[in-house]
């Protein structure tokens, strides 16, 4: 009898309802927690997967001496080498391609490097003009990785811990 | 309580005799193999079984056996030659597309996993269809109404037909499709590609045009590391 | 007097409310439905057919996109096939990191579900809160393996690396002063655990809120009570498992039935329905929510306080430690051998399931001894889910699809595999 009642009061009161609203309401008047993204970022942890990188040996030398175990290990076949004998005699890639449309950003290229040359960046925004331009080259990567390098070794050194 | 597998095993010799071709047990789990004539027939018994019914069919698959065990790089010569031979499913072209011509065995198997909850028990039913040209069994759809999709699966991707389904039909390929992908003798590429025709203003298909790369060959090698975990460390 | 027919209503493929890529064939009677017809396949990309082109290790990365909601759950339930047919068991710490992550991740499932079910059906401001959650669980997501969605964290015989002991911070910009670069960094100074704890502190707080706005809300009942009701009998015919098989009330939890991990070792209830209509599913899946909670807090206790290897010391299935390839030769040879060739797996088939988020996910694996498998098939709980679609709508009306396409928490990926 007394449940009934109950029952026939929060009905028509509209309990649950206004219930629901005190609770966004009350967020109504809380510091927001949505971010202006372009300008203000989340933080991001070192071990991030972004765009590939290639890198160089503290005196210039570009650090890849073509052994293909990226090639090798890419689940997504995405990596494309050729190597050549270099004039000094050492054993270097002349051509490095990486098709982003086809990597799947797993990281295992960066894994299975032998010398740290292909990396993978911060760097997560990014675009191609072109269906061909999908295709980073050797050059392109190196570049990519001398502007980046400061963030690369200083990530490359917080995670040598772990690895 | 029938509640281990060997219990188990034991259980279905006894209750199922002769339509038991082959009864394992491997990685803790046991498989049984029947005749594709005594399928359906097995698989009402399984789920009527009042010690261990089993009454959940939680997967049904196809399995295609053409090429088990080949390998694209032999391991036992003594010098390693680079190039990698075109001998496996990975690398079929298009013109070799055998069938089943050249394999002798059974080619197609139906394979069931079953879960007994009140015993807490799984079982593996196998069975290889009789005609590798013209593979079918019997559709198990009236036993558990699970198998209706997974059975167009298995129709879909291996163009194994199961006899009395009320509605075989692709499902996961596209309208159209033509062949049976996950075939061995499907090469991984597939046979067409698609593209919009600006002066057609159509999607048309042509031949592919994807060149098959491997990068790391399928090998097997015999020296089983994992048999004995004492071996490992060296 | 003209004839009355049915007519056919085509619904999807991509209908915001069909949480993909679904095709629903619809033939009414007036606004009552007399048969749906599901296509699928609509985001078929042959996992499986290209599992037996890669070697073992290198799939791993696919089976995140299959429930491309449950990352880390996909993978599990792939890595256990492989180690249970190579007779290997990851490290105990492994094991309670996976446990974790197996939590959180069915926590960032759950919070997508209730967040796009409760879209569905009208309220909306449910999206909104669960994606605030999920915001944190994506940071542990990427301090642990550097991406949000695609993890690739779970490796044969262990986890890619450690816990890590620092989470990264905000930094003070022209929008965050020094006061508010504290503020948001105010759990972030201490470990992912610690990052992690807090978390678990303020979640059951969240679940309350969802539970006020729903549970109880006459709008919410009238769209979900005694929509899809599935019979106990007809749940287990039907294959379905996790909480769609709990909601209809058996008693079934593979984390309890058949433990794997660190799940015999941690402390949780499992809850089931009465009823089988879509309330009862959405009350199984809060509750899970919450024990999957405790279910956290107790591993990151055990975690604090054992500290270890994630990984297998055995190099021929685990990538030796990164000095050591550098420094010696033994270890540089493993790591070009898995690399190049992987591991072979000994010949025989194996089937290992996980309680997924959203039923028994399992991966049976048919190895001929080579290092690729020869077939492995990927058993998606959506799949047979979906496949019941047509026996739980029939008879309701049009707007029930929706709360019923909700309230089976589908995802093409995994569906169509």
């Amino acid at each position: 009898m007394i449940s009934t009642l109950k029952h026939y009061v929060k009905t028509f009161t509209l309990f649950e309802l206004l219930q629901g609203l005190s609770v966004t309401g009350k967020y109504f008047f809380k510091k927001k927690i949505t971010i202006q993204y372009p300008e203000q970022k989340t933080p991001m942890s070192p071990r991030f997967r972004g765009h590939h990188a290639l890198r160089r040996y503290d005196n210039g030398e570009e650090r890849c001496i073509a052994c293909k175990l990226c090639e090798a290990t890419c689940p997504a076949l995405a990596i494309k080498i050729e190597s050549e004998e270099r004039e000094d005699g050492t054993r270097r890639t002349t051509r490095y391609d990486i098709d982003m449309f086809k990597c799947i950003y797993c990281g295992f290229c960066e894994e299975a490097c032998p010398v740290d040359a292909i990396v993978e960046t911060r760097v997560f925004e990014y675009h191609f003009e072109s269906r061909e331009g999908s295709i980073i080259t050797k050059d392109e990567l190196l570049a990519f990785g001398d502007k980046h390098e400061t963030q690369i070794a200083k990530d490359r050194a917080v995670e040598a811990a772990y690895r | 309580m029938i509640n281990t597998i060997s219990a188990l095993q034991q259980h279905l010799n006894e209750r199922l005799g002769a339509k038991i071709q082959r009864s394992k047990i491997a990685f803790d789990e046991l498989t049984i193999e029947v005749k594709a004539t005594y399928f359906l027939d097995v698989a009402a018994q399984l789920r009527d079984n009042p010690l261990v019914p089993f009454d959940q069919l939680i997967d049904l698959c196809g399995v295609d056996y053409l090429g088990y065990g080949d390998v694209e790089w032999e391991t036992k010569t003594e010098s390693f030659s680079r190039g990698v031979s075109e001998n496996s499913s990975a690398r079929f072209d298009f013109d070799r597309t055998s069938g089943s011509v050249d394999y002798d065995g059974k080619r197609f198997a139906v394979v069931v996993h079953l879960l007994s909850i009140p015993n807490n028990l799984r079982l593996r039913l196998i069975t290889f269809c009789e005609d590798n040209d013209f593979p079918n069994v019997d559709t198990l759809v009236n036993v558990w109404s699970s198998a209706n999709w997974y059975e167009r699966e298995a129709f879909d991707l291996y163009g194994i037909l199961f006899n009395d389904h009320p509605d075989l039909r692709r499902i996961l390929t596209d309208y159209g499709f033509v062949g049976h992908p996950f075939r061995k003798d499907f090469p991984l590429i597939g046979h067409v590609e698609m593209r919009y025709d600006e002066d057609k203003q159509r999607v048309v298909y042509e031949p592919v045009t994807i060149e098959p790369r491997v990068l790391t060959p399928r090998i097997i090698r015999d020296d089983q590391r994992f048999s004995a975990a004492d071996e490992v460390s060296e | 007097m003209p004839e009355i027919r049915n007519f056919t209503l085509n619904f999807g493929p991509a209908h915001p409310a069909a949480h993909g890529v679904l095709r629903l064939i619809l033939e009414m009677d007036g606004e009552v439905i007399q048969r749906a017809d599901p296509h699928i396949g609509l985001l078929h990309r042959g996992t499986e057919k290209l599992a037996e082109s890669k070697i073992y290790s290198q799939s791993i990365g696919y089976m995140d996109r299959l429930d491309y909601v449950s990352m880390m759950c996909n993978e599990h339930g792939y890595i256990l096939a492989i180690e249970k047919m190579l007779g290997i068991q990851a490290p105990i710490r492994a094991q309670y990191i996976r446990t974790m992550f197996d939590e959180v991740t069915r926590i960032l499932n759950h919070l997508l579900w209730i967040g796009a079910h409760a879209l569905d059906v009208g309220a909306m401001t449910m999206f909104l809160y669960a994606f605030r959650e999920r915001e944190d669980l994506m940071d542990v997501y990427e301090a642990v393996s550097g991406a949000r969605l695609h993890a690739s964290y779970y490796r044969v015989g262990g986890v890619y690396r450690d816990l890590p002991d620092e989470m990264p911070k905000y930094e003070q910009n022209r929008w965050n002063n020094a006061a508010d670069v504290k503020r948001l960094n105010g759990d972030r100074e201490g470990s992912l655990l610690d990052f992690l704890e807090s978390f678990t502190q303020r979640f059951p707080n969240y679940v309350d809120e969802y539970e006020t706005l729903l549970t109880d809300n006459r709008i919410w009942k009238q769209r979900l009570v005694d929509i899809g009701v599935v019979s106990p009998e007809r749940a287990k015919q039907l294959g379905f498992t996790g909480a769609m098989l709990r909601g209809s009330g058996v008693e079934w939890d593979l984390r309890k039935k058949q433990p794997y991990a660190a799940y015999d070792r941690v402390k949780f209830d499992i809850p089931i329905g009465t009823n089988g209509d879509s309330y009862d599913r959405y009350l199984v899946r809060i509750e899970e929510m919450r024990q999957s909670n405790q279910i956290i807090k107790q591993c990151i206790d055990w975690l604090r306080k054992n500290p270890g290897d994630v990984s297998l010391d055995d190099h021929k299935v685990t990538m030796p430690k990164r000095d050591s390839v550098k420094g010696d030769m033994e270890s540089l040879i493993h790591h070009f051998k898995l690399v190049t060739e992987g591991f072979c797996l000994p010949e025989g088939e194996a089937y290992a399931a996980i309680e997924h988020p959203k039923g028994e996910f399992g991966c049976y694996i048919v190895s001929d001894g080579a290092n690729k498998p020869f077939r492995l098939k990927i058993r998606a709980p959506g799949f047979a889910h979906v496949s019941a679609m047509d026996e739980m709508t029939k008879g309701h009306m049009l707007a029930d699809v929706v709360t019923i396409i909700g309230t089976q928490d589908i995802v093409f990926g995994e569906v169509d595999r």
